[in-house]
């Protein structure tokens, strides 16, 4: 009985532990998306809700899927407004690219991870800005999406140090295998 | 050798649901231009939902906006007095130009017994929440659907027009700033009343595209709404003309940054009914001949042509003759009647008047 309860336990945590990833890419893009600016509208906010996108993909690929990535992208269309499907296919673009190059990715360290997640979410913008630019068909000013790429490059590093965190307490601290 | 296996299988494996979910990403973007109420309703519902909170958190932070936008102004404060001072002095003097102008126009409106000014309501309203996004400028407003703000309604501050409202929730509404990617609002360009388009372009500044070639405009000219369309009262003020880089661009006179307390106009112009037709005033019946039948209507023939479309006629033709009388002659020969009206008497008389207008 004890044994069932422990076994039990252990798969109520297992699973809770395989959907942080997924949770914590929710969370992201609730928080960067609030209404609100301390900088009066000056900065705009960072693509939060990339983090995690980027460094589960490196660290457990198998918790962060591509529906995974799918969901976390349609809650940032619905919360950032804009044309909708923009950035659900931006993330799914950025995350078959890391995916398909995720062992070059996943050797950088220091200022190489923060280039590594700069192309990532160069990639994303670019996405973004492309599939924007057919929607309306013409070209929107590039400095907003310039600004907003700068703003998510620098909230990168004090992000991934919050997703490491949350990664070695809760989800596990072995890389998978595969 | 067995960990490089697993990691081909693997990828394989990946493959399918990547692409599966790629395509369906692509399918999102196509349904949401076509559908895109579905994303409006989900945004909608969620910022009503966390409408209380917003209220909570957003008041902290203005204050927060305040304190600092103060220290800036710090630097700044005591030649702004003296500019402030010096513009309150010469506004002092146009109000009092104002007031005799506005009696006086009064005054002429009474004796040409001109159609008076609309009447306008307005809701006023405090600013929640904004998101400066790369393509979308917007703000948040604590009024909705509940305190009957309807999508399309003008947001105005003290100094100018902001945007409007294109998004309603329950308490919760969105703005479209006039510096969105989307804004595009009719003005005319004073003096002159030069008619133009102000397209925004998530610049501070919104272009001017004038509806003429050869129309020349000037620094400092006057950038006010229109009314085209019935959506926006016009005269609203919006800007003043810049000229920059060889385009027209309005510097806005309102400042959606630092706006707290807005008001949304409740403009609608109820739309005209157009005047009945009068048998008399038909060119046929002035010319002493019997007047054409009207074509049906065109959707109606289009979902049904043959039983809808066929209906009038036979009634119309029962009376002269409902044998041979064929099923098209009116919805093709009303143009052409009044100056052959032989050539198809059967069918252009007789038809009721009450008939016809039901039919249309």
């Amino acid at each position: 009985m004890e044994i069932t309860d422990r076994m039990g336990s252990l798969m109520g945590w297992r699973f809770f532990s395989a959907l942080v990833p997924v949770l914590c890419g929710f969370l992201a893009v609730m928080v960067s998306n609030l209404p609100l600016s301390l900088t009066n509208g000056l900065v705009p906010a960072p693509l939060l809700g990339l983090i995690p996108i980027y460094f589960w993909c490196l660290v457990r690929p198998d918790l962060m899927t591509p529906a995974a990535v799918f969901g976390i992208g349609l809650l940032q269309d619905i919360m950032a407004g804009g044309p909708p499907g923009i950035w659900t296919l931006s993330f799914v673009v950025t995350y078959a690219v890391i995916e398909r190059q995720r062992e070059a990715f996943a050797g950088l360290s220091g200022l190489g991870a923060v280039v590594g997640f700069a192309t990532a979410a160069l990639i994303a913008s670019a996405c973004a800005y492309a599939t924007v630019a057919l929607y309306y068909w013409h070209l929107p000013p590039i400095a907003p999406i310039v600004a907003e790429l700068v703003v998510t490059v620098l909230f990168y590093i004090p992000g991934v140090y919050v997703t490491g965190v949350i990664h070695r307490r809760l989800v596990g601290p072995l890389r998978s295998d595969f | 050798m067995a960990n490089g296996t697993w990691k081909i299988a693997r990828r394989g494996n990946a493959q399918l649901p990547l692409v599966i979910v790629l395509a369906l990403a692509v399918a999102l973007v196509l349904l949401g231009r076509s559908q895109a109420g579905l994303f409006d309703r989900a945004r909608t519902a969620i910022i009503d939902g966390m409408q209380p909170a917003l209220v909570v958190v957003h008041a902290p932070i203005a204050q927060f906006d305040r304190w600092v936008g103060s220290i800036n102004e710090l630097f700044t404060v005591y030649r702004e007095n003296l500019a402030l001072k010096d513009e309150n002095a010469r506004l002092k003097q146009w109000r009092n130009v104002a007031v005799v102008m506005q009696d006086r126009v009064k005054r002429y409106q009474s004796l040409l017994h001109a159609v008076p000014d609309p009447d306008m309501h307005s809701v006023l309203s405090q600013v929640i929440g904004r998101a400066n996004r790369p393509f979308l400028q917007t703000m948040i407003l604590d009024a909705g659907s509940a305190n009957s703000v309807k999508p399309g309604e003008a947001v105005v501050d003290a100094r100018g027009m902001i945007g409007r409202i294109y998004l309603t929730g329950q308490h919760t509404s969105w703005v479209i700033l006039l510096t969105d990617l989307n804004s595009r609002i009719p003005v005319v360009v004073a003096p002159g009343n030069h008619p133009a388009m102000m397209v925004g372009d998530n610049t501070a500044m919104p272009t001017l595209d004038t509806m003429s070639q050869v129309v020349t405009l000037h620094a400092g000219d006057q950038v006010v709404s229109s009314g085209d369309g019935g959506l926006l009262p016009p005269g609203l003020p919006i800007g003043t003309v810049v000229g920059q880089a060889g385009q027209y661009r309005v510097a806005l006179l309102a400042d959606a940054a630092s706006s707290q307390d807005v008001e949304i106009l409740a403009f609608r112009r109820p739309p005209e009914d157009l005047p009945a037709d009068a048998q008399s005033q038909l060119p046929a019946v002035a010319a002493g001949l019997k007047p054409a039948a009207p074509p049906p209507p065109a959707s109606a023939a289009l979902v049904a042509p043959d039983t809808v479309a066929a209906k009038p006629t036979l009634k119309a033709a029962k009376p002269v003759k409902p044998a041979t009388t064929p099923t098209t002659t009116p919805a093709t020969t009303p143009a052409t009647t009044p100056a052959t009206p032989q050539a198809s008497p059967p069918d252009t008389g007789d038809i009721p008047a009450d008939q016809t207008i039901q039919d249309r």
